[in-house]
Order: C-alpha cells, then structure tokens, then sequence
C-alpha cells in the first residue's frame, strides 16, 4: 500500500444497512423492523433485539413492542449482549464500491476503515491544489482530470475527463464511415451515412417479399426488373382495401354482438352432456379461423344449453303428468270404496224394512183369518193395500239407490 | 428516494415463496405499488374468486401500515363500497415488525371469518346479522359476477 494512498482520506459514508453480505446472514441475526444484519443492536424489556434506530422510530409512533406489542419505554430499552453485537459484527460484507470495481470483502465492523483509508474505488479530494473535484482514489497519484484542457483539433477547451466523449464528436476530426471504410469529418459523416453508396439495403419492395439485398448504388439496376417493385401498386391498393375490409368486419361483429341475446351460462349438467355430445374443439384449425371457430363453438354450445334445458323442462311436465294421473286413480278408487260401503248399507236397511213389512203382514194374515169370513175380505183387502204400499215403498228405496 | 432494502427484501421474498392463493407484483415504474389476487378461501362464500386488490407502501413504511384497498367488488361486512377494509392491524395495530406477507394473511383469513361485529359496510353487516344465510348466498353471487378468474 502506498503510503500517499493512505494519506488521503475518503470522505465517502458508508451506509450499513444497504450493506451486501457475502452470505446470507442467519435469520436470527435479522432486525424483525428492517430485516437487515442488526446494527448496534438493542433489547427491550420483553428480550426481543432490534437495532438501536429502527427501535426508536417505531417508539415514536406507538410505545408497545413491535413483536408482542407489550408497552414499552424508551428506558425499557437496553444495549443487547456483546455476543450479539460481536456476532453481527463479524458477518463479512462486500464493498460498497463494489460496482466500481472493488472486489474486496471484509468483516462489517472494518468496512468503513477499509473504505476510509484503502478501497482503491472510494472518493478521495483530487490532489491538485485548490481543485475541488473528486476521484477514485487509484487515480490520486495521476495529474487531475478535472483541469480544463484545449482540444488539440477544435480549440474548445473540456476537463480532461470528457476528451474521449468530446473526440467522438470534436468537428474537426474525421470519422470512419462503418459501410464504406472512408474517412469523414464528424458533422459530415451522419449526412453520407444517409445515402452512402456502399450501404447493404433491401429492395424497396422487401415488404412484399422480395428478398433481393445489394449495396445501395446496385440497386436501381435491381429494381428496374424487379417484378415485386412492378406490382408494388396494385400490391399496395390490395393492402389497403384488407385494411379497410378488416376494420369493417370488426365493426360488424361488434354490431352482431350487441344485437344476438346474451348467453345464457350453461348448468353444470347440461355442459357435461355437451361436451360429450358435441363435436370435439378444432384444435387443427389455423389462428385466423380460430377466433371464427370458437365463435361458432359458442353458439352451438349455447344452441345444446338450450336445447338440453327444453327437454328438462319436457321431462319434468311428463313426470308431473304421471304423479296427476295416478292421484286420480287413486282419488277415483277410494271414492268407489266409499260408494260400495254406502250401497252394502242401504241394502242391509232395506232387507231389515223387508224383514218387518213380512213379518206386520203375516201378523194380519194371521189376526184376519181368525176373525172370519166378511172381515176377512176386508182385512184382507186392508191386507193387501198395505201391502203395495210396502212394495212401493221398497221400490221408492230402490230408485233412491238407484240415484 | 432510493427503495429501502426492506422492501426489496419483501418483495424478492414474494415472488420466490409466494404465499399459497396470494399473489403480490409491483409496478415497473414504482416499486412502492403492488397488484395483488387473493384467492377466495375454500368454504367460504368467495371460494372460486380471484379478488384484485391495489396495495401502495408509503414513504415511512414499515412505521405506517401499508395502504390497501380492494378493486374488486365484494359483498362483506367489513369491506365496503369503496373496497376500504377494516382491518386492526392496518390502523391501530399495526406494527412494523408486520410486512406484507402476513396482511395479506390477514385479509385472506378475513374474508373466511366476516365480522358483523365491527362492521364497515353497515347495510350488509346489518343483513349478515339477521339473514345469514341469505347474506351468504349475495355474497356468493357477486363472487360469480365480479370475481370470475
């Protein structure tokens, strides 16, 4: 190590906690605010550890412990055991100038000595005096790159840091054309490039498919044969009318869209049956058609969805007719059991009225034989007119019956 | 403001272990924003809806909660029209020992225990407390209208 190099010191902070580890730290050793290695950490009251700063910002805002939200005050907080702090410590970190250059790496509690005083990478004041400007310390030692310089061709004058960029485009110095290898001054060079000669281009009908490439002075021999460039116009009024056509389909679908019903979602059984029913996706048809294909799809699936919730329906009415059906012939049956007792019975009184209407007759038989001659005419004609009033009256039974 | 390592932390996390039914992606242009899908969980009324939520990280977090709100419609107690949700650990109970993952968490478990309680959406909680089962089937049917993967 040069001791000029040490000399000088970087002012460059290092920021620990955007600090890269070389592996990936235990997830113990993480600060449950910052997920980050703890730094300067602390514990609380309820033995969780934090570091010293994330703690104090969330105590601002709410005295309870993050972890178990338990209260807590800033004098419940406490510096962790030096095991802790001498572990995250020791963890190896990168460089922080890692990007520009340094491949350094380091226990964390020497990283910022090593960016003070060594990293080769770090900014340091440029030597020269009374320049303010800053530089990787490696470059210290090499005369300052931030002194206004003429340029050698133009006479502006530029930090020595941006010659290289200001050469690229300095005017008074030339350039190589990348196609034809021929020298021109900066401001010149964009202009040939635009119409150089020995530029490779594509005819102009390479659009439509010609293939023909040559250096652009070749060219017009090409595409004064070129059967592409001879149909370019009609090619082109082609091009436009699909164009116009497409838009115009678009449009129209859009329409057809709005006017066809909304779709129905299919019922999950009805789908199964669908997708059994129906033909198969065309998975073979090309991209164009697909869009066509699943439109139609879609149709017929919602044309089946329909179709299958009909026959539900129709299903549904014939098993409803059937269940109506038998519950009038049971309705029918049990009525006619009804009517049968109701007849038995009418029948049982009546052959008890007959019963009686024998017996009242025999009696009078009996009494009127007794008695004798005249008065047996008469009792008998008595008799007998009682009689038929028993058989009328059997026989107005019987035609109520009958009713 | 450079993005603090938390953040990028969480966010490497999210997308190399994504939780189960949640996914979290920030916007290219700012890293603060995430779109997140949560998956309605299984029995409950939004099984087999994806539920869009938008969730911004403000410039203090994680000493102020993550701001969060649902862009799908949803029918529950403690969401409401807006899709703002009443959550404890997104206001008074937050803590920044909590990140991302375990909010979104608590949203997923949310919604598979609705609270009429402490409700946000008073109108439906008032339903959810004396129509439950009816209060259940609407939640159902917005899943399907509005939160069909």
């Amino acid at each position: 190590m040069a001791p000029s190099r040490s000399s000088r010191t970087s002012l460059q902070s290092v920021d620990l906690r955007a600090l890269d580890y070389l592996a990936s730290p235990s997830a113990n050793l993480l600060c449950p605010i910052c997920h980050s290695p703890l730094i300067t950490p602390v514990q609380t009251r309820c033995l969780h550890t934090f570091c010293s700063a994330c703690i104090s910002l969330s105590l601002e805002r709410s005295l309870t412990c993050p972890v178990d939200r338990k209260d807590l005050s800033h004098d419940d907080v406490t510096p962790a055991p030096i095991m802790i702090t001498n572990l995250v410590n020791d963890l190896v970190v990168l460089c922080p100038n890692r990007e520009r250059g340094c491949g350094a790496s380091c226990a964390r509690w020497l990283v910022e000595s090593h960016v003070r005083e060594d990293c080769g990478y770090a900014l340091v004041k440029c030597a020269k005096d009374g320049c303010d400007g800053m530089v990787e310390r490696k470059d210290v030692e090499e005369e300052c790159v931030h002194e206004e310089v003429g340029c050698q061709f133009c006479e502006l004058s530029v930090r020595r840091l941006d010659l290289d960029s200001h050469h690229r485009e300095c005017p008074k110095l030339s350039s190589e054309c990348p196609h034809c290898a021929e020298s021109f001054l900066n401001p010149d060079l964009s202009i040939h490039i635009a119409d150089c000669p020995a530029e490779i281009i594509d005819c102009p009908a390479s659009h439509f498919g010609c293939p023909y490439t040559s250096p652009r002075s070749d060219i017009d021999a090409h595409t004064s044969n070129c059967h592409f460039v001879a149909l370019t116009p009609i090619l082109q009024l082609h091009t436009e009318r699909i164009t116009t056509l497409e838009l115009e389909n678009r449009t129209i679908r859009q329409k057809l869209e709005l006017l066809t019903p909304p779709r129905p979602l299919p019922t999950p059984s009805s789908s199964t049956t669908i997708s059994s029913s129906s033909n198969p996706p065309a998975n073979d048809g090309s991209s164009t058609n697909r869009d066509m294909t699943s439109e139609m799809q879609d149709y017929t699936y919602h044309l089946y969805s329909e179709y299958e919730q009909l026959r539900a329906d129709v299903e549904r009415l014939n098993a409803q007719i059937r269940e109506l059906d038998v519950k009038q012939d049971m309705a029918r049956i049990n009525e006619g059991l009804r009517y049968n007792d109701e007849m038995t019975g009418m029948r049982a009184a009546m052959n008890g009225l007959r019963m009686q209407l024998h017996w009242l007759v025999a009696s009078r038989r009996e009494t009127g034989a007794g008695s004798g001659g005249a008065g047996g005419g008469a009792s008998r004609s008595v008799a007998g007119g009682s009689a038929g009033d028993g058989r009328r009256m059997s026989d107005s039974v019987r035609q109520v019956m009958k009713l | 403001m450079a993005l603090p390592k938390r953040i990028i932390k969480e966010t490497e996390r999210l997308v190399a272990e994504p939780v189960p039914g949640i996914e979290a992606v920030p916007h290219e242009d700012n890293l603060r924003y995430f779109d997140v899908s949560i998956h309605g969980p299984a029995q409950s009324p939004y099984e087999g809806g994806v539920f869009k939520l938008e969730l911004f990280l403000p410039e203090d977090y994680p000493m102020t909660p993550p701001k969060i709100r649902f862009l799908t419609k949803i029918y529950h107690p403690n969401i409401d029209r807006l899709g703002r949700i009443c959550l404890d650990v997104l206001k008074a109970n937050w803590s920044p020992a909590l990140q991302i993952r375990t909010i979104l968490l608590s949203i997923q478990a949310l919604l598979g225990a609705p609270n009429p309680d402490d409700p946000l959406a008073n109108d439906v909680a008032q339903r959810w407390k004396e129509d439950e089962p009816g209060a259940i089937a609407t939640a159902r049917e917005w899943t399907q209208k509005h939160a069909a993967p």
